[in-house]
């Protein structure tokens, strides 16, 4: 049999990511005694790394290889280095957070590392196997971290319920890809839409029963209704810097999972999502948004927030132009910075033994740490969708693609939903600037690496705002 | 040198304020106040200098640019962009706002210090010149709207700068409501030249008006009425216009603008943002020249302003609001100018009047200052004993502002008079006798106010006296840095910027052939000191003349005079002290009928239907449902995996056999 | 007379393993269960071979059965798990889970019937064709990739493992000195008001 090495070049990040990680896991082992946080700066040379080869080896071409499984992209490039560099604000937030607990410092480093590479891997997937061994990659380790303070009992349930749910979900999209793979006889992404433009009539049924879990599988990892019941648990149960982190990459990972699969893949069948996705985004938008109303804890209400918001997201997906394809992933990245900032937040504000959970906590932050305060406004407003922040630059692409595939009915229904869900994150910037403070103690928790990482997420956000051009055109350039 | 050093050379002109602003406005508590003038007139002095350099590339070697810099949004076919347009007029402009801004960014170091909003003042100083300048530099209506706008802003905030005086608050809300008004007119403008043209860059729209003129499309205002397009969109521009540079009747805010910080109202409210309105007319010119309609309005609002305006300037005692009476009636001027289509000549009295009217203005504010914050006129009296220098600089204001020849002001004043008597326009007869007797009354109230307050007995109390003195010298440096070009750039300008072959502004500005009054003048030019000499023959000269004269018997020579007239002609005096009656008219009829309509509003609309059914209802319906809709989180994980099972089976049954 | 043959094992095995995978579920001791799985296992395993999968159905028994499944069995019989606790509201719930599964299993018969996937049965080798060389060969150079991704998946599951169930050394008898002297009386000694007599 001849045999052609594959090029590995395009795939250097990822062997990059994962020999550092490798690293990592060994110097934490060897050297932490005499170095407690070199696995910490390890791991943020490794994100840093990995921002550069993948910057660096990027050649605005398309390249295919290892058989068809893995490809490197426009859109996979930008999505690649937005999960890398959230990451390492992640890993900033998280630093104290992580010391001050019973959580093992290498091992939250290593497994978030491992979690990263995996969605690297599915970023990049090409094939059946691939793309699911990447989620399986990113999935396992999250399950680990939700657990890993092991002496706090609402973790453990919080990770238990994660893996139950996240193993149902992963069997149903193994399902759907392997009615798909059974109808069209091929595991490449590119073969298989090659195939779609001439399967015989007699299996068209087949390949939508296979779409259906297919689009189930995604919409669990979004978060969308009605796959979205382990969104608030796990986001409360969680420690405030694992829930950082499951509230920010894997969102990407998992848009870059239904690009490849619906967009990629199956754009023939794009009413059959498309009908779909309308559902998931309508019922996402409303329990999300309903159901935040009355929460009091900030993470859950978050939670509920990212459910809603994964609604708005779908809803350029299922658009079906190309317009509506780069205002989704304009929309997934700034969700991802949003939310990165408001649980980064959450994380760098819980000191020793106490976490700034709940909405009262946040009571008359404004004359604890106004600057903080300040931040924490621009993030809820941006949220909210207040112009000129980014967020509202967010929702108005998404609107109008929906008006440009007419579904104006849609656009209107997301924008009532929209008004709703201002009141909530209003409440929050109302806590923090109106009611009277229950500590009068300022806010020393904070180093000055995590204030500045966090002005920096919070000026994007407005930066963003005003020059919404500087991401929306590589968002554009990719579809 | 090509394009693109302008372009950076631009850039740099019109951010270096912004960074002066950001940084005195967010760290001025950190950096202190010595720090924040020193940063904000660094950066100021850079644009100035570069501005100069820019005027050097685009009049001596003949470049201009037009670029986008940066595309902000894209709304179907429409794109925002933020570009620059560099032209002879624009550069001019640029150069005009830099250099009485720097002087007063000086001069405020004298003015405003010890204030406790200093650095604030600085910040906001510095973010007008940014706006001013987006407005001047702008290549599309977008643009010119984001500056008309900031500069407006920064205007509301300057004149409430003292934010707890009752005075400051009021004007700076009327200020602003004024401007409202003019700037629906101006967005109104904006938007049917973005329907009829398709596009709000300049170009694209001047390089359409020609064949869209040939056609001559109507606009049906009232069903019956149809106006031409053009005449429209050239009013509703000139509404625009006439807010920013306070035009009878919506000239009412700018008296009440004084109550701002002195440099403020140099700066703002008599160089620079009022004439953007001028400034913008001028740019619109290919429209304008294109209806006789709207011209004539133009001129007849302009000349009718210059008079009357002037008037109520008589009878003012506050001394900045003599000032700021004289502004209006010169902006009147302006507009009279280009009502004519001697554009030249109105932006030629722009520039001369910037300098005029800042020096007059910083002059004033110096006396202010000696007199402890004092601006009543009949407190002060031969106050030239006290403070020479500013005696002298405000001489020459007044000097040129009464347009006695070879001052900078005769010569565009001069030149408005004769293009408005050469106009043939419908109106121009009444426009013409309307400036000239405006000649006589500018002389007349400025010089009352300059005898009133430099000569004549002292009246000021025995401790103001105690303590006058001339101003420090960074006070007076910028007076004299502006007296000098009050009185030589007339005489430098006149020659090229009006009769220069090609004139000096080139082709940003469009004249048709039948308006263009000013190629009629250029037959009797010959340089300008024959045109200072042959100023004797003719009438605005001794109008004026008889103006000073007037104003000296009256102050000077028989004291008495003023008493005779106020008394004997009561309903005159009556008249001009009630400012013919627009402000007492605004009250009662928009500002009271406002609030009662608002009032019925309030009670009935918002109270009873928006809060009370709306508002309060759909937050009733909405915490209902969350309520409701929380208890289907039950914690329970096999309700969680019920759930998706449940979602995977509507979707199946939906798909497969729907 | 061969497709008799093979057609009689195939219905048998995966009849086998219906039943059994059944049986996993609704048995009430675990270790049952346990060994349930094990014949699901077996039955499985019989399939692969009817698919010439040697090395697969192999592999099967000797990972799975031999040694996860011995695994398992250890746990189950350490932990002693109260199923019946767990079942309470098996039979409130069943009617619904029964309409659901029955509804599933209707619409999965008339969509995955065999017409739609247009499949031939896989050619017949002979005796010297070997399975895992094929196998072998296939993973080493075409699915290159997504083998090493399947180690990368082991360590990280390895690690997981470890990092949530190792707690630290323990076992060792030896005295920790510091937490002995730091050991504050509160810790210890817990002090009880008790009345005198019992007050009625």
């Amino acid at each position: 049999m001849n045999f052609v090495i594959p090029d590995v070049v395009p795939a250097i990040p990822e062997i990059f990511m994962l020999a550092m990680t490798c690293i990592v896991l060994l110097s934490g082992l060897f050297l932490q005694r005499r170095y407690p946080s070199l696995p910490y700066m390890l791991s943020l040379l490794a994100l840093v790394g990995a921002v550069v080869l993948t910057v660096a080896l990027y050649k605005h071409t398309t390249e295919i290889t290892f058989h068809n499984s893995y490809i490197i992209d426009h859109i996979g490039s930008i999505l690649k280095v937005t999960i890398l560099g959230t990451c390492f604000f992640v890993f900033l937030y998280c630093r104290r957070y992580v010391a001050d607990r019973n959580i093992l410092n290498t091992e939250f480093y290593v497994l978030c590392l491992f979690s990263v590479l995996g969605m690297m891997v599915l970023v990049s997937a090409y094939s059946f196997i691939s793309l699911y061994l990447g989620l399986e990659i990113f999935s396992l380790p999250l399950y680990a971290l939700i657990a890993l303070q092991r002496d706090a009992a609402r973790s453990a349930e919080a990770a238990m319920k994660y893996f139950i749910m996240g193993a149902v979900a992963s069997g149903m999209l193994l399902y759907g890809l392997s009615m798909i793979y059974g109808a069209t006889k091929s595991v490449d992404i590119a073969v298989v839409s090659q195939v779609l433009t001439s399967v015989p009539a007699s299996q068209n049924l087949i390949l939508v029963f296979g779409l259906v879990f297919v689009v189930v599988g995604v919409a669990f990892k979004l978060g969308g209704a009605p796959f979205h019941m382990w969104v608030p648990d796990v986001y409360e149960g969680a420690p405030s810097a694992v829930t950082l982190f499951i509230a920010t990459a894997p969102k990407i990972a998992a848009f870059a999972m239904a690009v490849r699969l619906l967009v990629d893949m199956m754009p023939l069948y794009q009413v059959e999502w498309q009908h779909m996705l309308i559902v998931v985004a309508l019922v996402s938008m409303a329990i999300g948004n309903f159901v935040a109303i009355v929460q009091t804890n900030l993470k859950r209400m978050l939670a509920y927030s990212s459910i809603a918001h994964m609604g708005y997201m779908s809803l350029g997906l299922l658009s079906g132009n190309a317009q509506g394809y780069s205002a989704a992933s304009f929309y997934i990245i700034v969700y991802t910075i949003m939310s990165l900032g408001a649980f980064g937040m959450v994380t760098i504000l819980s000191g020793k033994g106490f976490e700034m959970e709940t909405i009262n906590d946040y009571k008359g932050l404004n004359s604890r740490n106004p600057w903080l305060a300040f931040i924490m406004l621009l993030l809820m407003f941006s949220m909210a969708g207040v112009p000129p922040i980014a967020g509202f630059f967010a929702k108005l692409g998404v609107i109008e693609s929906l008006v440009e595939a007419h579904l104006v009915w849609l656009a209107v229904l997301a924008l009532v939903f929209a008004i709703i869900g201002a009141y909530y994150y209003l409440r929050v910037v109302k806590v923090m600037y109106f009611d009277a403070p229950e500590h009068q103690s300022r806010i020393d928790t904070t180093s000055m690496d995590t204030r500045i990482a966090i002005s920096a997420n919070g000026l994007f956000i407005l930066v963003l705002g005003i020059f919404p051009g500087i991401i929306f055109n590589l968002c554009k350039a990719a579809f | 040198m090509d394009g693109n050093s302008i372009h950076n050379i631009s850039m740099i002109i019109v951010f270096a304020p912004l960074v002066g602003a950001i940084i005195a406005g967010f760290f001025g508590k950190k950096l202190g106040p010595r720090m924040s003038h020193q940063v904000t007139i660094f950066l100021m002095t850079i644009a100035f200098v570069l501005a100069m350099y820019l005027a050097k590339l685009v009049f001596m070697d003949g470049q201009t640019y037009n670029g986008t810099i940066y595309t902000w949004g894209v709304s179907g076919s429409f794109q925002f962009n933020v570009g620059f347009l560099i032209d002879r007029l624009s550069t001019m402009m640029m150069l005009c706002v830099t250099f009485v801004s720097l002087a007063v960014h000086v001069y405020s170091i004298g003015y405003m210090h010890g204030d406790p909003g200093y650095q604030r003042f600085f910040a906001y100083i510095s973010l007008f010149t940014f706006a001013m300048l987006m407005l001047v530099s702008a290549n599309n209506f977008f643009q010119l709207f984001f500056g008309w706008e900031g500069v407006g802003l920064v205007s509301y905030l300057l004149i409430g700068f003292w934010f707890r005086r009752d005075n400051a608050n009021f004007g700076s809300l009327k200020a602003f409501l004024v401007n409202r008004v003019g700037d629906f007119g101006f967005i109104l403008g904006i938007s049917a030249i973005l329907n009829y043209f398709g596009s709000v860059d300049y170009q694209a729209v001047f390089d359409q008006v020609p064949q869209f003129a040939a056609s001559n499309p109507t606009l049906s205002i009232i069903p019956g009425l149809h106006w031409s397009v053009i005449t429209v969109i050239c009013i509703l521009l000139f509404i625009g216009a006439m807010g920013k540079s306070a035009q009878m009747p919506l000239h009412v805010w700018l008296p009440e603008s004084m109550e701002g910080p002195t440099p403020i109202s140099a700066l703002i409210h008599a160089a620079t943002m009022v004439t953007a309105g001028v400034f913008m007319v001028s740019r619109m010119s290919p429209l304008f020249e294109l209806s006789q309609n709207a011209l004539s309005l133009v001129l007849i609002i302009g000349s009718a302003g210059a008079l009357f305006t002037g008037l109520i300037a008589i009878v003012q005692t506050d001394i900045k609001r003599v000032v700021a009476y004289s502004t209006l009636s010169q902006l009147g001027y302006m507009m009279a100018g280009l009502g004519a289509s001697a554009f030249s000549a109105g932006l030629f009295h722009l520039f001369t009047h910037a300098c005029f009217k800042a020096l007059l203005f910083l002059g004033a504010g110096s006396v202010i200052i000696g007199m402890h914050h004092e601006q009543d006129m009949r407190k002060m009296g031969n106050l030239r004993k006290y403070m020479p220098i500013t005696y002298v600089c405000f001489l020459i204001g007044a000097l040129a502002l009464s347009a006695i020849p070879p001052f900078a002001g005769y010569y565009s004043k001069d030149a408005i008079i004769e293009a408005v008597h050469a106009s043939t326009i419908p109106g121009a007869t009444i426009a013409y006798w309307c400036v000239l007797l405006g000649a006589f009354v500018t002389a007349l109230y400025t010089f009352r106010a300059f005898f009133w307050t430099f000569h004549t007995q002292e009246r000021m109390s025995d401790k103001v006296r105690a303590h006058l003195k001339e101003s420090p010298w960074v006070v007076w440096a910028p007076l004299v840095a502006l007296a000098i070009p009050s009185i030589f750039l007339g005489m430098i300008l006149v020659g090229p910027m009006l009769y220069g072959k090609p004139p000096l502004l080139g082709d940003a500005i469009y004249v048709a052939p039948q308006y263009n009054v000013l190629a009629e003048m250029a037959k009797e030019y010959h340089g300008p000191w024959s045109m200072a000499f042959h100023s004797v023959m003719t009438l605005p000269f001794w109008l004026a003349v008889s103006g000073v004269f007037v104003a000296w018997l009256a102050y000077c020579g028989m004291p008495s005079l003023p008493e005779m007239f106020a008394s004997r002609l009561r309903w005159a005096h009556a008249t001009l002290t009630y400012k013919f009656g627009f402000d007492d008219f605004n009250q009662f009829f928009f500002v009271r009928g406002c609030r009662r309509i608002a009032g019925w509003c309030y009670r009935v609309g918002d109270q009873m239907i928006v809060d009370g059914f709306f508002v309060n209802g759909s937050g009733r319906v909405v915490q209902w449902v969350s309520r409701v809709s929380r208890h289907l989180q039950s914690g329970y994980l096999y309700h969680y995996a019920f759930a998706m099972i449940l979602g995977l089976v509507v979707f199946l049954s939906w798909l497969v056999l729907g | 007379m061969y497709n008799w043959l093979t057609d009689c094992v195939f219905y048998v095995a995966a009849a086998l393993l219906v039943v059994s995978s059944l049986l996993v579920i609704t048995s009430r001791n675990p270790v049952r269960s346990v060994l349930f799985l094990v014949l699901c296992f077996f039955c499985s395993s019989i399939l692969w071979m009817l698919l010439e999968a040697e090395f697969l159905a192999l592999v099967l028994i000797f990972v799975y059965v031999g040694a996860v499944m011995t695994l398992f069995l250890f746990v189950v019989m350490m932990l002693h798990i109260d199923l019946e606790k767990l079942k309470t509201n098996f039979v409130r719930y069943l009617p619904i889970g029964a309409l659901i599964v029955l509804g599933m299993i209707g619409l999965m018969g008339y969509i995955i019937a065999p017409e739609h996937f247009s499949l031939l049965a896989p050619a017949h080798h002979g005796a010297d064709y070997s399975n895992i060389k094929e196998l072998g060969t296939a993973l080493y150079t075409h699915y290159v990739y997504p083998f090493e991704l399947a180690a990368v998946i082991l360590i990280v599951a390895i690690i997981s493992a470890i990092s949530l169930a190792h707690r630290g050394p323990r076992g060792r008898k030896s005295q920790d000195v510091p937490s002995q002297l730091n050991i504050q009386r509160n810790d210890r000694v817990r002090l009880v008001d008790v009345p005198a007599e019992k007050k009625e």
